[in-house]
């Protein structure tokens, strides 16, 4: 079975307001990888349960699905983070969730996800940022780079909504600043590293 | 302004710390999922601007006292009325009406927090007449919370929403029935704890204490690793009577749970179960 820290790629991609739409057209340009696990952390509505995963749409080879508590992570799979819960990456290899408290009023936090990763010394992982109204994800995005991981954020400029990446942007340098158009590119290039 | 990362939890300090609650308070945090233990460590430690968790463990340690308030700190207490409404729909419809015939109806809340789930069960028994015959046991390890549950009092903001779950799981109840809004409060009518009894217990290393028609156990297996889930969840359908109903939390699963075999699903979205004959 798959899901130790060594043999899956994570691929980690937050976003608020405005990142929808243009992380569902990137994802539907990758092909399937079966030894790459994506997780998206999106802010959303409360109340919905079900709908996220739905609203992607059918993705050449990949599942895609809203984790319960301790998914083994495998490769191959999109995980969706589920709304109202904190979603965290275990060594162990797979997704816990939790209740605690929103972190900038967002629960799921980019932050605590991309925290924990950096906290599971998870051997190889990236991490992307897109467009939002909010600043959570910046910090997580930072921790991610000073550890060592890939890191990449929207440009500004192409955003919908700025204010996320530019949070991002004024903690560190990423190694890519990117268009929504590029980012099917940017996320093959993580993956050479 | 840029926040540090919580402060860095090493393994060495995490078993220390595992000892320290084991050993002197007899809590055994072994089971618990790392990444939001070392999470809420990192937080308590931030908080009394500690320089890591050794100091901690020495506070926890050499001050007694602090420990009703450091389990109050490390516990999550995120609940609310009718939380998930539509799962209290599934168990008021689909589950607890072959009990309705019951002569007595036992019903156990483990980590009942501060007490909203406890009080969500009360109004549901009310409503469909059943609360008479009730009896109650909302358990959790955090005393702080217990006695907040027991006051069955609430910030006035959080009426709303409270409100609204009302009205989705009983469209023509009369939510002012059950709660008032006093002094910037929201206060719960006393006569719904009336057959409730608020006991500090901890799933993980006490034994149970009865069988039960009902037990609620939402979003506190998420804090354990498997292993320990599967030792919980066994616990849990030892102490339901046959027939008896175990409702968990909706993105909870019983994957890891060798008990699973016991129950069949009542409702497999709600993660609502009945325990087999």
């Amino acid at each position: 079975m798959r899901g130790h820290t060594g043999d899956v790629f994570l691929w980690l991609i937050g976003g608020s307001a405005g990142s929808f739409n243009p992380i569902r057209r990137a994802l539907h340009q990758i092909t399937y990888m079966p030894d790459v696990a994506i997780v998206l952390c999106l802010h959303r509505l409360r109340s919905p349960r079900l709908g996220m995963a739905e609203a992607l749409g059918k993705l050449h080879g990949w599942e895609v699905l809203e984790p319960d508590d301790k998914t083994p992570i495998r490769g191959g799979q999109i995980y969706v983070a589920p709304a109202d819960y904190h979603l965290l990456v275990e060594a162990e290899g797979y997704l816990s969730l939790s209740v605690e408290e929103p972190v900038h009023f967002s629960r799921p936090s980019i932050d605590v996800l991309l925290e924990s990763v950096v906290q599971a010394r998870w051997r190889r992982a990236a991490a992307a940022l897109f467009s939002g109204a909010n600043k959570d994800g910046a910090q997580g995005m930072y921790w991610m780079h000073k550890a060592g991981y890939f890191t990449a954020v929207q440009d500004p400029a192409d955003a919908e909504i700025d204010t996320m990446p530019a949070a991002a942007l004024a903690l560190f340098e990423p190694d890519v600043k990117f268009r929504a158009e590029d980012f099917p590119k940017v996320l093959m290039q993580a993956l050479t590293l | 302004m840029l926040a540090e990362l919580l402060p860095e939890v090493s393994d060495a300090e995490l078993e220390q710390f595992i000892q320290v609650m084991l050993t002197q308070y007899g809590y055994d945090f072994r089971g618990y999922a790392p990444a939001s233990l070392k999470r809420r460590l990192g937080s308590v430690i931030k908080k009394y601007g500690l320089p890591g968790l050794s100091m901690l463990n020495q506070r926890l340690l050499t001050q007694p006292d602090y420990l009703r308030y450091f389990i109050n700190e490390i516990t999550v207490s995120t609940t609310e009325l009718f939380r998930d409404p539509t799962a209290w729909i599934a168990l008021k419809v689909q589950a607890l009406p072959p009990l309705f015939a019951l002569p007595e109806l036992r019903i156990w809340h483990v980590g009942a927090s501060t007490g909203e789930e406890v009080l969500s069960m009360a109004i549901l028994l009310k409503e469909i007449g059943l609360y008479e015959r009730a009896q109650i046991f909302a358990t959790d390890i955090d005393e702080i919370s217990i006695e907040k549950a027991r006051l069955a009092r609430y910030p006035s903001r959080l009426k709303g929403l409270y409100q609204n779950n009302f009205r989705t799981v009983f469209p023509a109840g009369n939510f002012e029935r059950y709660a008032k809004e006093e002094g910037g409060q929201l206060v719960f009518d006393s006569g719904l704890l009336q057959n409730v009894r608020f006991i500090k217990h901890n799933i993980v290393t006490e034994a149970t204490f009865g069988s039960f028609e009902v037990i609620l156990c939402r979003n506190l297996l998420i804090y354990f690793v498997p292993t320990l889930q599967d030792v919980v969840v066994g616990k849990l359908v030892d102490s339901l009577v046959p027939g008896g109903i175990l409702m968990i939390g909706t993105k909870e699963s019983l994957f890891w749970c060798s008990a699973a075999k016991r129950l069949m699903p009542v409702n497999d979205v709600e993660r609502i179960y009945r325990k087999r004959r």
